[in-house]
């Protein structure tokens, strides 16, 4: 891939600027995010976490700027955009998994489609990341059976069977019931443990505080502080991330 | 009474033909509604604008005119223009032409009903559009689609009776049969009874089809 391959960077978002209509989504963005990094994005809701996800991962594209993937500038179009979201791993809130396929069908489907997989072998690593996700009996369950943790974990390992370079969650618990949310964090946070590069969009915060290396605190489509979990609630340095941690910590 | 079982009875083999000609109408334009509907519902659904204008053309265009003027271009205009169609390939062709703009626009509304989240994980995936297309798109806009779809079968199936009732010459499909017989026989009544009962045994079998798959595949969401 790119010559900045031995470079600690993964993913460099510079200066970059989004607008939906007259509205100004992401204004002036700049976040760097190690090999290795688990980083939180906080903050209020329709403030841009979501967006600036979908633009690292190409779902949509940016007015200016440059957002960089292991060296290589994500495109607006074209070939190479589906290249390199091969390499990334996205999870969603509302888990998106594909209602008329079986689980194990769902978690094969990017290896077969996309790096052309045998079949055979694509099922079998499928089902080694419905063992580690901790749901190997539900092979042949079809979405609709399982409880919503269990569908978020099998979204997981279909990222997962991608082997990507980096996991995008975008509020991976805020649609479970509370009873389940404690499943998928474990999960993530065992891959965060085996090194995975992660970027979370997350209101857990005993999770940021316990698993991530880095929270950037965004507001308005502006990153406004960025630091260690324990720097950014002891003593958080705008207005903003404060009156933010304090309804997180004591609603 | 008798006269009922009459008629079946003496012109049994002619009304057999029209069915089976009747039949091969619906086949065949059935397969020419689906193909053509499902690429005028990609065209409609491609992220390039040309293209939509494109599909949006063709469904205007087939849902905005009668069948049998369809039929009197595609048989009689074209031969005057020089380019004679085959009888058959006019009827199933005007058949299957005119249906595929209805279907086309069942299929668009049965992708509209997936979630635009199918199409984020999909692409997230790294699977290009026409995969997404085929693999996640179509297979699911065609699950729900199946009942509107039915709909447009058993519409197909009267529909093709136009054909019968036209200058197209064709073997006789079941209405021109009866139309035959009518005349020959003068029991108006008694014969397209008869005709009635075929096109009842086609639809109610489409019907049974359409349950059947609805049970099998139903995507439960
Ligand atoms: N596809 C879109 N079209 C128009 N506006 C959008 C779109 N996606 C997001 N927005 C707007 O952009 C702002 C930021 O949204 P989002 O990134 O989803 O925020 P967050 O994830 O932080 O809640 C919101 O005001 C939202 O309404
Ligand atoms: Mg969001």
């Amino acid at each position: 891939m790119g010559e900045q391959q031995s470079d600690g960077r993964l993913v460099e978002v510079e200066r970059v600027r989004k607008s939906f209509g007259s509205q100004v989504v992401l204004d002036d963005v700049d976040l760097t995010i190690a090999r290795g990094e688990a980083v939180v994005v906080a903050g209020p809701s329709g403030s841009g976490k979501s967006t600036l996800l979908r633009c690292i991962n190409g779902l949509e594209s940016i007015d200016s700027g440059d957002i960089r993937f292991d060296g290589d500038s994500i495109p607006k179009a074209g070939k190479h955009i589906y290249r390199l979201r091969a390499h990334m791993g996205m999870v969603f809130q509302s888990f998106n998994l594909f209602p008329h396929k079986t689980v194990i069908d769902n978690i094969a489907l990017g290896p077969i489609e996309v790096k052309g997989m045998p079949r055979q072998g694509a099922k079998d690593k499928a089902k080694e990341l419905l063992e580690l996700v901790g749901i190997g009996e539900k092979a042949e369950a079809y979405p609709a059976d399982l409880s919503g943790g269990q569908q978020q974990r099998v979204a997981i390992a279909r990222a997962l069977a991608m082997e990507p370079k980096l996991m995008l969650f975008d509020e991976p618990t805020s649609a479970l019931d509370p009873e389940m949310i404690r499943e998928v964090l474990d999960v993530m946070r065992d891959l965060a443990r085996q090194g995975m590069t992660m970027v979370v969009v997350t209101h857990e915060m005993g999770f940021a505080r316990e698993v991530c290396d880095r929270i950037a605190f965004i507001d308005h489509g502006r990153i406004v502080e960025e630091g260690p979990p324990e720097e950014f609630f002891k003593n958080a340095q705008s207005e903003r991330a404060r009156e933010f941690v304090d309804k997180i910590l004591h609603h | 009474m008798s006269d009922f079982l009459q008629v079946i009875q003496n012109n049994f083999p002619a009304f057999l033909s029209g069915f089976w000609v009747t039949c091969q109408l619906v086949a065949i334009s059935f397969v020419v509604a689906l193909v053509v509907g499902t690429v005028v519902a990609s065209l409609r659904l491609a992220p390039l604008k040309p293209l939509n204008w494109l599909g949006a053309t063709y469904v205007e265009a087939f849902r905005n005119v009668p069948l049998l003027v369809l039929l009197f271009i595609s048989f009689a205009g074209f031969a005057r223009g020089g380019f004679p169609v085959p009888p058959l390939a006019a009827a199933t062709g005007s058949l299957g032409l005119y249906t595929a703009a209805y279907v086309a626009e069942a299929i668009r509304s049965g992708v509209f009903a997936i979630g635009k989240g199918q199409i984020d994980a999909a692409q997230s995936l790294g699977l290009t559009f026409r995969r997404t297309l085929r693999k996640i798109i179509l297979p699911q806009a065609f699950r729900t689609v199946i009942p509107p779809l039915g709909n447009l079968t058993i519409a197909m199936i009267k529909n093709s009776a136009i054909v019968g009732a036209s200058l197209v010459t064709i073997r006789p499909d079941l209405l021109k049969t009866a139309r035959i017989i009518q005349n020959n026989t003068f029991k108006t009544t008694e014969t397209f009874f008869w005709a009635g009962m075929g096109y009842l045994v086609l639809t109610l079998t489409a019907t049974l089809v359409v349950r059947y798959l609805e049970r099998r595949l139903v995507i439960r969401r």
